[in-house]
């Protein structure tokens, strides 16, 4: 009870979050955002959707000169972006702040968070290497395995043949960070003022930029022995080899994404007695435990695979 | 009274913007649903027979002592393309795992389907053609 009214009173809606991890990650997530987005429009100049695509990226990692620099600015600045977006998330969690918030200000985070996921996602497709490829067809046919709907559904978010890259591009370049700036736009606005923050993140991102080497790409015929997704899908890549692919992409993930984002409305929830009220209060708590329990599963797989395959 | 007039007045704009909503969703649906299917036709040499398994643009070109047979080299269980180990004489896929004997049949893994056998035509050249749908 004492942690509750300490946690309300020193992060009460509308004031800026006191210190520690929700004070300064989101800080230097915002310069990582800011560098992504101003690297990725460099690298629309030269990058083609069409065409082959792997050999547009390899000419923008070899021939055009920086073209090496931006890559990896803009590779590593998107992926500490949704890592510290993760953690973001993972503190509100962890700390129940949820609780302290209006409901859709959780939701909004969530949804926001798997708009980053997505985009990251477009971005390993657009490599046009054969991880991108494979990646992409695998994204189709899930979705076009979805009863009745899948077909239209898939046709959304991506096409078979020529244009395969075309609307994950679109998605990638337009979309998807508009939609995610317009629901942070509240964040950006109370983090932007700390400029030391900012600065040193930049700074740092464009050091990794100029001393790391970009990963090497798979060109799309050769041939290898095993070929991984995204890191944060290896986990979903595993438990393909076993369940269905409906039911392991799609209905597990929506289930658990249920759960995170119905948490809040279960807490807040005004029951028509004290006792209907203490059994929703239950119903989180275990909720809660649950969905810890099966992050962590799914931390687990995911290591599984990086480390010693899918 | 004044409940169920105002009831009936918001059942009927609902109503109007479901009807709305399906008057356009059905053809954006049709529209974004819409496939072109084409045909690809793919043409191995007469060089390339001699080899136990060849690969060109997604199809693969098995000979045996029976003859030639032509499998798309897509897996049927999500897509990916399956690799020829000639060692164990196999086919794999690097996603998921899947494995398919030399004629296609599925042995192990997710798939649960052989690979898709197309047709096979010989040229009076020497040319073994096939057509694959994308």
């Amino acid at each position: 009870m004492i942690e509750e009214w300490d946690l309300l009173f020193a992060n009460k809606p509308g004031n800026s979050i006191s210190t520690g991890i929700s004070s300064y990650l989101p800080r230097l997530g915002l310069s990582a955002l800011f560098l992504c987005l101003l690297s990725g429009v460099v690298l629309t100049f030269y990058y083609r959707p069409m065409g082959n695509v792997f050999q547009n990226v390899e000419e923008i990692t070899t021939l055009v000169p920086y073209g090496w620099f931006f890559r990896q600015l803009h590779f590593a600045s998107g992926q500490l972006f949704v890592i510290l977006m993760l953690i973001h998330a993972i503190d509100h969690f962890h700390q129940k702040r949820y609780r302290l918030y209006p409901v859709g200000q959780w939701q909004r985070l969530i949804v926001s968070l798997c708009l980053c996921f997505y985009t990251l996602f477009t971005g390993f497709i657009l490599k046009g290497d054969k991880e991108g490829l494979f990646a992409a067809r695998i994204s189709m046919n899930i979705a076009g395995n979805i009863p009745s709907v899948g077909e239209p559904i898939s046709r959304l978010f991506i096409l078979p043949g020529e244009g395969l890259f075309f609307l994950p591009y679109l998605y990638h370049c337009f979309f998807l960070p508009i939609l995610i700036l317009y629901l942070i736009r509240t964040h950006i606005r109370k983090w932007f003022p700390k400029h030391g923050i900012f600065y040193a993140g930049a700074a740092g991102l464009c050091l990794y930029a100029l001393f790391v080497k970009p990963f090497v790409d798979i060109p799309p015929d050769a041939f290898v022995a095993s070929v991984k997704g995204p890191w944060f899908f290896l986990g979903i890549q595993t438990l393909l080899k076993t369940l269905p692919a409906t039911l392991a992409s799609i209905v597990f993930p929506a289930l658990f994404l249920g759960c995170v984002l119905v948490l809040p409305n279960l807490e807040k929830a005004g029951g028509k007695s004290g006792v209907e009220k203490g059994g929703l209060r239950i119903i989180s708590r275990y909720l809660h435990r649950l969905i810890v329990l099966v992050f962590f599963l799914y931390a687990l797989l995911t290591f599984k695979a990086a480390f010693w395959g899918p | 009274m004044f409940e169920r007039r105002q009831f009936i007045k918001k059942s009927a704009v609902w109503g109007g913007y479901a009807l709305g909503a399906v008057a356009l969703g059905f053809p954006v649906f049709s529209f974004v649903g819409f496939r072109k299917i084409s045909e690809k036709k793919i043409t191995f040499p007469p060089d390339a027979h001699h080899a136990a398994a060849n690969y060109k643009e997604g199809v693969y070109l098995i000979s045996s002592k029976d003859g030639f047979q032509a499998l798309s080299a897509k897996c049927p269980h999500l897509g990916c393309t399956v690799n020829f180990d000639a060692v164990p004489g196999e086919f794999k896929c690097p996603c998921h795992g899947s494995t398919f004997d030399p004629s296609g049949k599925w042995m192990s893994g997710p798939a649960r389907q052989n690979l898709q056998e197309l047709p096979v035509k010989k040229n009076p050249n020497g040319d073994i053609e096939t057509v694959i749908k994308i």
